[in-house]
């Protein structure tokens, strides 16, 4: 259906810790195979944070489980491939795969309490997997369980390690399983909508105590949330996602001041600002089905911006601007263009011929 | 966790007090509706006022309460619980302690629910889990409607059938092929021999573990599915834990909770398949002692056992909250 | 209302298996059977002559399709004479053990205070004594009561006692399902609107109580059926003159090595299909009804 999505990005350069190429993933359901990823490409260096932003069912999660080989029985990757460290994880066996899993790349999850195992005390989960596979022996397990623990700032952690989950608070827990992927070092730490679960003032400190790890150890980081306004702080480089592509990928600094696809701009304009004072603009409709995709651009039915041309074609990749890519057949002109009060007809009018 | 279980002690106890202040109503009632058990101390021959008097006196069934409708006789109720706190569970109609009778039975009974119990657990467990690992698959389908299956056949009609039915040939068959001293023909004698106690009831505690087994399976099954598809799981595998060891101690360990209580349930359930089962199987224990009071009418003895093993199952219940709590830290903190 | 949505998803279900169209058919067949015996034999159970006992099957149109038994009595006319007990029994026990355990588990959850503390603790005093236990000893101390020889009479105890120990389950099914919707957001915004303890019952939290339950039917009637065999076996069953499944399995019992086995497979061969079929149904129902057990 589309092309590889990513021109932009040249396949298995060498610093890249972590690399997705074209992924895509399907679902096998009653009514015959539905695409949740298509097209799927990002890249992850050492010390930088990407972060992967879209609505709920946008396939921001499924790609993840599929980087770390957790897809469900229905899932499965139909095309791409994950390069780790130079070689791909996808052409291996499922247990040469998983035995990368929490080594090289570990996973954080968005709800804590139902991620962490409810019988089994903290410490035990934190070095589960470093006495399982690195025989660490139960006292030097102990110590490191503590260490980790002091690590993402859990106070009197030697008592603590002896507790179970459900005695932590929601932002402890969620320390807890910071702490439990980073256990073995991973070079990439994959963190699934780490904050969504907290409350507002929580979701601050965690995020500040992923950033501070990240600089410390010089680790890449994939931050997959919903949420544009968590991004401005912590990432280097954004990818937005929308029905199971990525529509724009940028840094996060250009992608702020001049979004070049009109989900971006849209998404930005409902960020509450704390000046803001007036109601907040929402996207009107809701994200396709992905058993029943529009034809044409994914995201016509609700675009501010919408020409006859988006019903009815794909959009190519463009490359508004050095280092940016975009879904949209009038990137250039959503990139320059004016904001949400311009007649979008006038945009596009004399610009129209730009794609091919 | 030592509060814990002191309270719920003494819940039970209360528990039981109920149970046998209840069990006294609905006797009294009975006697009071029926007339005194005491005649059939003498069967069918006519006995004396004053031999039916002396009677009534052994059973402490003179209490004038005893004629009077409606009446609760709290007198003759308080009185059997200081008898049943001495140890005395009083005699039966043949003037036996039923305390000995008891004593006497008890290793029998036993015998047959370790027996029930390994059934239970080796069919449960490893047909649950394999079905619940490779769902939906053609062995999953499989072990499904053989749960139904044996739902749909009472331990009742399997012992009926095994008894008069199978045990005999098959009896025959392996002591001509195996010589008449060897183990075969005993395992498949059609009742219970008392110097062969436990080659004698492997094959009827087998099969009173497989009546019992269907529902096993269906919980396992259904509560190692529900771990399966929890978010631990996943977070198990994605530390990248070898399979084996995430089925071990995030899918069994967690779907241990929901089982202990099903092993308790089922225990329960079994005490009754324990008197079919000694019943027809002729098997000398407390569940076959009941099955020959109910039969010669011998109301003292079926009293004493069945608040017996009333006491029974509050002592599985206490043991059974007790292993949920330990399995379950979220239990304990409450 | 969604009921009508649900009625029809679970018929849809139903409806994809056949082994569930067969089952419901055999528990048919069995009804009719209880309801009128003269359709499938024109024979007394209780003509019977010593000269004939224990005569082999003979196949239809004979005077005993399936021979006689050791009272030289017609082994079908007994097999449909014990339908009616077995069935009559079972449902009035089911029935009236639902009618109860939804009552005091709806009052329970819906009240909670001291009459959820009054009924839990009834509950587990109940759950203590095993079902058979119970019967057990309330049969053999009923034993000589007279009722009479009337349909009901001759079912009346049992009934009686077997319900009194099996309406646990049910309560204990409503009551949690009662808490589960208690809280639900509709059934708030109804009591906020001043809806009746008694309109909120009924029409908002006992809808969502009832699937669960009623998945538990076919399979407690089986299961009564079963304990009526083995009582009937003991002799503290179903009375004489009426005759059951269990009375008629424990005589053809000892008839089975003496040449004799058809008297003990009618009645078996019948039990076992009612008991199947309830269970399949169950089974079904389950599937049904109760979503969290599906794959």
């Amino acid at each position: 259906m589309s092309p590889a999505m990513n021109a932009a990005t040249s396949p298995a350069s060498s610093d890249a810790l972590l690399e997705v190429t074209d992924l895509a993933v399907e679902f096998r359901t009653p009514d015959g195979a539905v695409r949740a990823v298509d097209g799927l490409s990002y890249r992850v260096e050492a010390g930088r944070t990407l972060a992967i932003v879209g609505e709920s069912g946008s396939g921001k999660s499924v790609s993840s489980l599929a980087v770390m080989g957790l897809l469900p029985d229905t899932a499965r990757v139909t095309r791409g491939t994950v390069h780790l460290a130079g070689t791909d994880l996808l052409a291996m066996s499922r247990k040469e795969h998983r035995a990368r899993c929490g080594d090289q790349v570990a996973m954080v999850f968005q709800d804590a309490l139902a991620a962490l195992n409810p019988v089994h005390t903290v410490g035990y989960q934190l070095t589960e997997a470093l006495r399982a596979r690195r025989g660490l022996s139960r006292g030097d397990a102990r110590r490191r369980a503590v260490e980790l623990l002091d690590m993402v700032k859990v106070p009197n952690a030697k008592a603590r390690i002896k507790e179970y989950p459900h005695q932590f608070s929601g932002g402890m827990r969620q320390r807890v399983m910071i702490a439990s992927a980073l256990a073995m070092d991973p070079d990439v730490l994959i963190a699934d909508e780490p904050t969504t679960a907290l409350d507002v003032t929580v979701q601050a400190q965690v995020l500040r105590l992923l950033a501070e790890i990240q600089a410390e150890r010089q680790m890449g980081l994939v931050l997959i949330t919903h949420d544009l306004g968590v991004v401005a702080g912590v990432a280097d480089d954004v990818t937005v996602m929308y029905a199971g592509r990525a529509v724009e990928q940028a840094p996060v600094v250009p992608l702020y001041a001049a979004p070049a696809h009109p989900y971006t701009r849209a998404l930005l304009r409902s960020i509450p600002s704390a000046s803001g004072t007036g109601s907040l603009p929402v996207i009107p409709g809701r994200p396709p089905s992905p058993a029943a995709m529009p034809a044409g651009c994914p995201f016509h039915p609700r675009c501010d911006a919408v020409r006859d041309v988006c019903r009815t074609e794909v959009p190519p990749p463009a490359t508004p601007a050095e280092g940016r890519t975009s879904a949209c057949h009038f990137a250039a002109d959503t990139m320059t263009g004016p904001g949400p009060d311009g007649e979008p007809g006038v945009v596009g009018r004399d610009t129209g011929g730009d794609h091919e | 966790m030592g509060r814990y279980v002191l309270r719920r002690l003494l819940q039970a106890l209360g528990t039981l007090l109920l149970v046998m202040f209840v069990l006294h109503l609905l006797t009294t009632v009975a006697i009071q509706l029926n007339g005194s058990p005491a005649q059939a101390f003498f069967g069918d021959r006519v006995a004396s006022p004053a031999q039916i008097a002396s009677v009534e006196q052994r059973f402490n069934l003179d209490d004038p309460c005893f004629d009077q409708p409606g009446n609760p006789c709290l007198g003759p109720f308080v009185e059997r619980l200081g008898q049943y706190a001495q140890g005395d569970l009083g005699t039966n109609l043949r003037g036996r302690e039923i305390s000995g009778i008891v004593a006497a039975a008890a290793p029998n009974t036993m015998r047959l629910f370790s027996v029930v119990l390994v059934t239970w657990l080796a069919l449960g467990m490893l047909l649950g889990s394999a079905a619940a690992r490779w769902r939906g698959s053609f062995g999953d389908h499989g072990i499904r409607l053989s749960s139904v299956l044996i739902d749909a056949f009472p331990v009742f009609v399997l012992l009926v059938v095994y008894r008069y039915v199978v045990a005999v040939p098959l009896n025959r068959w392996s002591e001509q092929t195996f010589g008449e001293n060897s183990w075969p023909p005993y395992w498949f004698k059609p009742s219970f021999d008392s110097s062969h106690p436990w080659a004698t009831i492997i094959v009827p505690g087998i099969l009173l573990g497989l009546a019992g087994s269907a529902a096993f399976i269906r919980l396992v099954r259904a509560s190692q599915l529900e771990s399966y598809q929890g978010d631990h799981v996943r977070t198990a595998r994605s530390k990248g834990l070898a399979e084996r060891r995430v089925v071990l101690h995030h899918v069994v360990r967690n779907s241990s909770v929901p089982v202990v209580t099903a092993v308790g349930l089922a225990f329960v359930e079994g005490l009754g398949g324990a008197v079919i089962t000694e019943g027809i199987m002729n098997i000398y224990g407390i569940g076959g002692v009941l099955w020959q009071a109910v039969r010669d009418d011998d109301v003292g003895l079926v009293i004493a056992v069945v608040t017996l093993l009333a006491a029974v199952t509050v002592v599985v219940m206490i043991v059974v909250d007790i292993a949920y709590a330990l399995l379950d830290p979220r239990i304990r903190y409450e | 209302m969604n009921d009508v949505g649900l009625v029809s998803a679970t018929w849809r279900t139903l409806r994809r298996r056949p082994d569930v169209i067969v089952a419901a058919l055999i528990v048919l067949l069995f009804a009719i059977m209880a309801a009128f015996p003269r359709l499938f034999t024109a024979t007394s159970p209780r003509a019977c002559a010593i000269r004939e006992a224990r005569l082999d099957p003979q196949g239809w149109g004979t005077p005993h399709p399936l021979g006689t038994d050791a009272l030289g009595c017609d082994v079908l006319a007994t097999m449909v004479a014990g339908v009616r007990p077995s069935l009559l029994l079972a449902f009035v026990v089911v029935g009236v053990s639902l009618l109860i355990g939804v009552t005091l588990g709806l009052l329970a959850g819906y009240y909670l205070g001291w009459a959820d503390y009054l009924i839990s603790r009834t509950i587990e005093v109940f759950l203590v004594v095993p079902l058979l236990l119970a019967a057990l000893l309330l049969l053999s101390l009923f034993k000589n009561v007279d009722l009479g020889a009337g349909t009901f009479s001759v079912i009346l105890l049992p009934a009686v006692v077997l319900t009194l120990f099996s309406w646990m389950g049910y309560a204990r099914y409503v009551r949690a399902s009662v808490l589960e919707a208690k809280n639900l957001d509709y059934v708030t915004a109804a009591r906020s609107l001043g809806a009746s303890d008694l309109r909120i019952m009924f029409r908002h939290v006992l809808p969502n109580a009832i699937g669960p339950v009623t998945a538990l039917v076919p399979t407690s009637i089986a299961a009564v059926i079963g304990t009526e065999a083995v009582l009937s076996f003991l002799g503290i069953g179903v009375r004489p003159p009426a005759t059951s499944w269990g009375i008629q399995i424990s005589q053809g019992s000892e008839w089975v090595l003496g040449g004799a086995p058809h008297i003990l497979l009618a009645p078996l061969i019948c039990l076992v299909a009612a008991v199947l079929s309830l269970v399949v149904l169950g089974d079904a129902l389950r599937d049904a009804l109760d979503p969290r057990l599906t794959a």
